[in-house]
């Protein structure tokens, strides 16, 4: 089953809309779904034209593709299980949230929060992706637990915070302080970034690139060659300001002094 | 004038000796009487279980520290949201949930009238702003004394009528219900880091022991003439071995009141636990509802704790920073100057925890091993043993054998070796239930007199009919069914008016504000005594005409009068 | 006329001592209070009533047709924002609420924009705080960092800290350890006993260095980190453990620096770790008036302490996204209405420039920078000058302001009553009698 969402001009474009609704699942079960546009609930056929080739005997078999302006559409994606959601262009934010299945494709660039809390499934960015991608929620003790956030382009800053399991792969560079809190998973930036996983306390950190302010509160332990490539990485154990045991291993780097 | 008339109501109404009648209720203008004319509203209760409203008599629904539990965990306000509908407002959290959603779940629980158990005097202000936008729920303030400078000075000097002058000023000024001791000492020496593990430590500086400040204002409290007796969060909580501190605080009370008890003593789960450390903690419930059982001067409420997913949030400061370090989880904590402190974490209680398993035992067997349902009410301190949402399931752990024999299965399988829980058969009665959860607290807290906690002409019409017909059911065997019936009334009513239909609320309401205005003789007017007033202007920060919380934060005032004898 | 004891409207010190000489409806003369705080109370710029834009400049209107106005603004907009709250009463910031929740619409306060990082940062780690009586009467070590109080909240040493007096501190000045943190040396770092010169950004490094060394982990400390001498951190913590009792302040050169609430939480954790040692307690620095009042007062209402977004008709909370200013630098909002704060004055361009696209209504004693942006402005009473109401102090003690002069301004409580009302009398919310 193919659905595809074509975007209608809106009145007013930059109200963000809430489409958590999106999730190939409920395509399958042709329920009636409606969205958010700021506080007024609307159809979901007021919002894009439809529309629907064949039918789906399971959720897997159902891809949604998403054309038009979605830019300022949250939430898409939001706890999917299963199935494939592809977004022509840009997405907003929290896109994928919760979700533990399935794959989300992001031809251009996406919003802040992407795959907030991810717990499995597959998320691939090809442009690039806004503050916190792959973080958790404000208070939560843990972020991302599960599941692949590959992003080919850049991140904003806190990418990663709080990453408890599963893999965040950054192709670009990432921000400020990614793997921030970081307990778990696995986090790898082919580009540069600056002050990377402060406070982290488990989990393994890889560094292609440089960084920048370094933390002071990293010990050496080692270095090792990574990859193919053969590419020299220094090893570092932290963060000791909080009894941490995670590992960042980082190719160039310097200190603020 | 407005009537209405309850009929065919299964009224279960301890006070005044009433169990499972089935009788119409007449109601005038918010209160019971003898009959009210053909006019009235009628409702029909069809046969179900009838009681006074509930009331809690240890909450912590609204403060300075509940407020901060609900600011520093947005993951807690996400966890129980629902949306502004009707005239019901949105409502967040779980464990620790809005003002308003507070008073919804109270409300369809039954609950008309609660507690809070921990105020600091300086931030009463704080409390009463809260109480406002807690509708459905008559609302009274336990004020905190545990470590107030003046009154540590008083106990010092053994001058009981000077504690006692200490405590009129100060609950007339923050329109305060009842003296409130949590870890008395302890919380003074916690702005030093430091606490004292039992009754006979020394308060650093200030040279009095925690069971002088308890023994002190036990008879202070007596001579104020105040509805309800000491309040008491004794000292040690949550350590292994503190039974033996408990006990040692009991013996010291004396019997000073005929009404009622001269000690309450709160969420005793957390006080009664033997062995030595985290290893082999075990059951003291035993010695402990021994000792209450030989002392009717003593009230306790059960503390009891269930499994799942809460914030602990206490004015024992120093406790709070022992559980951060067993937890490593986010810590805040609030120290008050000249008055006491606070803690708050937030804790997951898993099954999986001997310890924690052991606490879920002890709370059941005080409740079970305590003779008297007077003396032992039912609470969980919410939300520091459980959120009160789930006070339905104690009801039906407590009235069924096999309930518990079910959930003793499913714990961590070592529980058995430290507690006696498992060889308990008592089942307690619709009776017991209700004078634990409602007719107890009025007689605890002094306010059957005002019209609470029962049915009688004269009460006030606060009324919780649950969905349940206690002839047909077998709380033993069918205990979903009585669990489900007091997590939602068919009707609750307060002042008069039904407020909760099945669960939804449907009016606005406007809370009542208890308080207790002690009157003293002119020469203990704390407000003119020179010592009082220069010790505040040069410690406290804010200015002594700024502290009293002024009548337009208590916009239903029911304030108790009674004349101290000093 | 000579009133005591009257609460500052200035800052969140919210000193309560002040002498006020009133004659005839005017203030002849402020006592005890400080240069900013005295000042406040001379302020002019009051609009003498409700105005509106025209071609040719201001037009008067009614009350009835402003508050008419407003409710039409709020009821038609599908995205509205409302926003400010910080120098008004909790009583008029709960009605604010109130309203965002009938009509569907974000509430959010200045905190956005001052220390709401330190709430996130305390929403991950929590708060080890004290009213300020039990600095100013125990802690012998003080710690300032990105702050100066001497110029933005001047009498905080003489009233908590440095220079008063204190039960178990005889003489503060003299037994009382100053550390001073900043980027620059300020008035404060000169009154210091240390000051810790920082490089701009260096924050974050030298808090988990401190954290570091207070766990006897000085191992791996290089010889200067962010500018900072690793001797001197050294000595810092030394300072910090041997305290009977510290009191750490911070402001926004901490907040609002790069980094932001990790910074915060780095200095709580540090906190959190010397309390393994001896007693500390941390405190922000808050800024205006009754700016945290707006949190505790939105927080038992919402569940959160700002930022608030209801348009799904529940409470949905996440800064940086439901916060004012990114909602305007997006161009989200379709109507805006400013309570108690200067938006224009205070957020960057690009938030500012969707004001003047949108329709904006301005609840505000005085003509400010956001007038010019206005839709309408509706004058109300200074609360603590003109309106009564509660304030809540920088350390969560609540306090209620005065009311001193009678100007004839309704306070904007009023205002939102009404605006409140007449929205629930629109959408017929009513108590259902049950049957």
């Amino acid at each position: 089953m193919r659905v595809i969402l074509t975007a209608k001009p809106r009145k007013k474009p930059l109200i963000p809309v809430e489409a958590e609704t999106i999730i190939p699942r409920h395509f399958r079960q042709g329920r009636d779904l409606t969205v958010w546009e700021g506080n007024r609930e609307r159809s979901l056929r007021d919002i894009f034209d439809v529309m629907v080739e064949r039918t789906a005997a399971a959720a897997e078999e159902v891809e949604v593709i998403l054309r038009g302006d979605v830019s300022r559409f949250k939430r898409v994606g939001e706890y999917m299980d299963a199935g494939k959601i592809t977004i022509e262009g840009d997405i907003g934010m929290h896109c994928g949230n919760f979700m533990t299945g399935g794959t989300i494709e992001i031809h251009g660039n996406a919003d802040g929060w992407l795959g907030r809390e991810m717990r499995g499934g597959r998320i691939l960015c090809h442009g690039n992706a806004g503050h916190y991608a792959g973080s958790g929620y404000r208070g939560e003790k843990f972020g991302m637990k599960g599941g692949t956030l590959e992003i080919l382009g850049n991140a904003g800053d806190f990418a990663a915070e709080y990453l408890a399991g599963g893999e965040v792969i950054i192709h670009g560079n990432a921000g400020d302080l990614p793997g921030v809190e970081m307990v778990n998973g696995t986090l790898t930036i082919h580009g540069n970034c600056s002050r990377p996983c402060g406070n982290m306390t488990g989990g393994t950190c890889t560094v292609l690139g440089t960084v920048r302010g370094m933390l002071p509160t990293f010990r050496k332990n080692s270095t090792l060659l990574h990859g193919s490539d053969k590419i020299p990485l220094t090893v570092f154990e932290g963060d000791i300001a909080n009894r941490g045991k995670g590992i960042l291993q980082v190719r160039e780097y310097s200190y603020d002094d | 004038m407005t009537e209405l008339l309850l009929r065919n109501a299964c009224v279960i109404d301890p006070l005044n000796r009433v169990n499972g009648d089935v009788m119409d209720i007449a109601i005038r203008d918010g209160w019971i009487v003898e009959s009210v004319g053909n006019g009235a509203e009628v409702i029909d209760a069809r046969g179900f279980l009838t009681l006074p409203g509930g009331i809690d008599s240890h909450t912590h629904i609204c403060g300075t520290k509940v407020n901060f539990g609900r600011y520093m965990m947005p993951e807690d306000m996400r966890a129980g949201r629902t949306i502004r509908k009707g005239v019901m407002h949105a409502t967040s959290g779980y464990s620790v949930p809005t003002t308003y959603g507070n008073s919804y779940r109270y409300s369809a629980m039954g609950y008309t009238s609660i507690l809070e158990g921990a105020m600091a005097p300086l931030e009463a202000r704080h409390t009463h702003e809260e109480f406002s936008a807690t509708p459905l729920q008559d609302t009274m303030a336990n004020t905190l004394f545990d470590g107030n400078w003046p009154v540590m000075e008083a106990v010092k000097e053994k001058d009981v009528k000077r504690a006692a002058a200490i405590v009129a000023w100060t609950l007339a000024a923050v329109k305060g219900f009842a003296v409130k001791l949590t870890n008395p000492g302890g919380t003074e020496a916690w702005g030093w880091g430091k606490n004292v593990t039992c009754i006979r430590d020394p308060v650093p500086h200030f040279e009095v022991t925690p069971a002088e400040i308890i023994e002190t204002l036990i008879r202070a409290n007596e001579l104020l003439r105040l509805p309800h007796s000491v309040h008491l969060h004794c000292n040690n909580l949550g350590a292994p071995g503190n039974y033996q501190c408990t006990i040692g605080t009991f013996d010291l009370v004396p019997d000073l009141n005929k009404e009622r008890q001269s000690l309450y003593a709160t969420h005793v789960q957390f006080h009664a636990y033997g062995g030595t450390s985290w290893k082999d903690i075990n059951s003291k419930a035993e010695p402990v509802a021994y000792s209450v059982n030989r002392k009717p001067q003593i009230v306790i409420d059960m503390g009891q704790m269930m499994f799942g997913k809460t914030t602990t949030m206490t004015a024992d400061g120093p406790m709070e920073w022992n559980l951060y370090r067993l937890h490593h989880n986010k810590w805040s904590n609030h120290d008050v100057e000249l008055e006491t402190t606070s803690g708050i974490i937030p804790v997951y209680y898993s099954k999986k925890s001997l310890v924690n398993c052991v606490m879920w035992a002890i709370g059941l067997e005080l409740a079970l091993l305590v003779k008297d349902p007077w003396q032992c009410l039912l609470a969980t301190d919410n939300p520091n043993g459980a959120p009160f949402v789930r006070y339905p399931e104690i009801i039906g752990l407590l009235m069924s054998k096999r309930y518990r024999d079910e959930e003793f299965r499913t714990i961590h399988p070592d529980t058995g070796k430290r507690v006696i829980l498992d060889t308990l058969d008592r089942e307690l009665g619709w009776h017991d239930i209700a004078v634990m959860t409602r007719a107890g607290q009025a007689k605890a807290l002094g306010i059957a007199k005002i019209g609470k906690g029962h049915l009688g002409v004269g009460a006030e019409a606060d009324i919780a009919v649950y969905p349940i017909r206690i002839r047909d059911t077998d709380p033993s065997r069918d205990y979903a069914a009585v669990v489900s019936a007091f997590q939602r009334t068919a009707w609750t009513i307060k002042r008069g008016r039904v407020v909760c239909r099945d669960g939804d609320v449907v009016v606005e309401g406007t809370n009542r504000t208890i308080w207790a205005n002690s009157r003293v003789p002119e020469a203990f007017d704390m407000g003119r005594d020179p010592e009082f007033v220069k010790k505040f202007d040069r410690y406290y920060t804010v200015r002594m005409a700024n502290y009293p919380v002024q009548d337009a934060y208590i916009p239903r005032s029911g304030c108790i009068e009674s004349e101290a004898v000093l | 006329m000579l009133l005591k004891d009257v609460v500052c409207p200035y800052c969140a010190c919210l000193c309560d001592d002040l002498d006020v000489t009133v004659e005839g409806n005017r203030v002849t003369g402020v006592d005890n209070a400080c240069d900013l705080g005295a000042h406040k109370f001379q302020a002019g710029n009051r609009l003498p009533g409700p105005v509106r834009p025209t071609e040719k400049g201001w037009d008067r209107v009614s009350r009835e047709e402003a508050i008419g106005f407003t409710v039409d603004m709020l009821l038609s907009a599908d995205r509205p924002l409302i926003y400010g709250w910080s120098t008004t009463s909790v009583e008029a910031q709960s009605l604010g609420i109130h309203i965002a929740e009938e009509i569907g619409g974000v509430v959010d306060a200045t905190t956005s924009v001052c220390h709401g990082p330190s709430i996130l940062a305390i929403q991950e780690v929590g708060h080890p705080g004290c009213t300020l009586g039990q600095v100013k009467n125990r802690a012998d070590v003080v710690i300032y960092w990105g702050c100066n109080p001497i110029e933005a909240h001047p009498r905080h040493l003489s009233r908590y800290t440095m220079y008063s007096d204190g039960f178990f501190l005889e003489n503060a000045f003299k037994e009382r350890t100053l550390i001073v943190a900043d980027i620059r040396p300020t008035e404060s770092a000169n009154v210091a006993d240390e000051f810790v010169h920082l490089k701009r950004g260096g924050d974050y490094a030298v808090l988990s260095a401190l954290r570091a060394i207070v766990r006897g982990k000085t191992g791996s400390i290089p010889s200067h980190v962010a500018g900072v001498s690793r001797a001197q951190l050294l000595r810092i913590g030394e300072v910090c453990k041997n305290a009977k009792y510290g009191a750490f302040f911070f402001g926004m050169g901490l907040t609002q620096t790069v980094g932001k609430y990790k910074n915060i939480r780095n200095a709580i954790e540090l906190v959190d770790e010397l309390n393994r040692h001896t007693k500390w307690t941390l405190t922000p620095m808050r800024g205006h008036f009754n700016v945290y009042g707006f949190n505790e007062v939105c927080t038992w209402v919402t569940g959160y302490p700002y930022a608030v977004d209801f348009s799904r008709g529940m409470a949905f909370y996440n800064p940086g996204e439901t916060t004012a200013v990114d909602i305007l630098a997006r161009k989200e909002c379709d109507a805006c209405l400013v309570v108690a704060s200067d938006p224009a004055a205070h957020f960057p361009r690009a938030a500012v420039e969707h004001l003047a696209e949108i329709p904006v209504v301005q609840i505000d004693p005085v003509v400010n920078a956001t007038t010019a942006f206005c839709d309408l402005q509706i004058p109300v009473a200074v609360t603590g000058i003109d309106a009564e109401g509660t304030a809540y102090r920088m350390d969560g003690v609540p306090i209620r302001a005065k009311k001193i002069l009678d100007l004839g301004y309704p306070a904007d409580s009023e205002i939102l009553r009404e605006v409140y009302q007449q929205i629930r009398d629109r959408k017929k919310v009513r108590e259902v009698k049950p049957v």
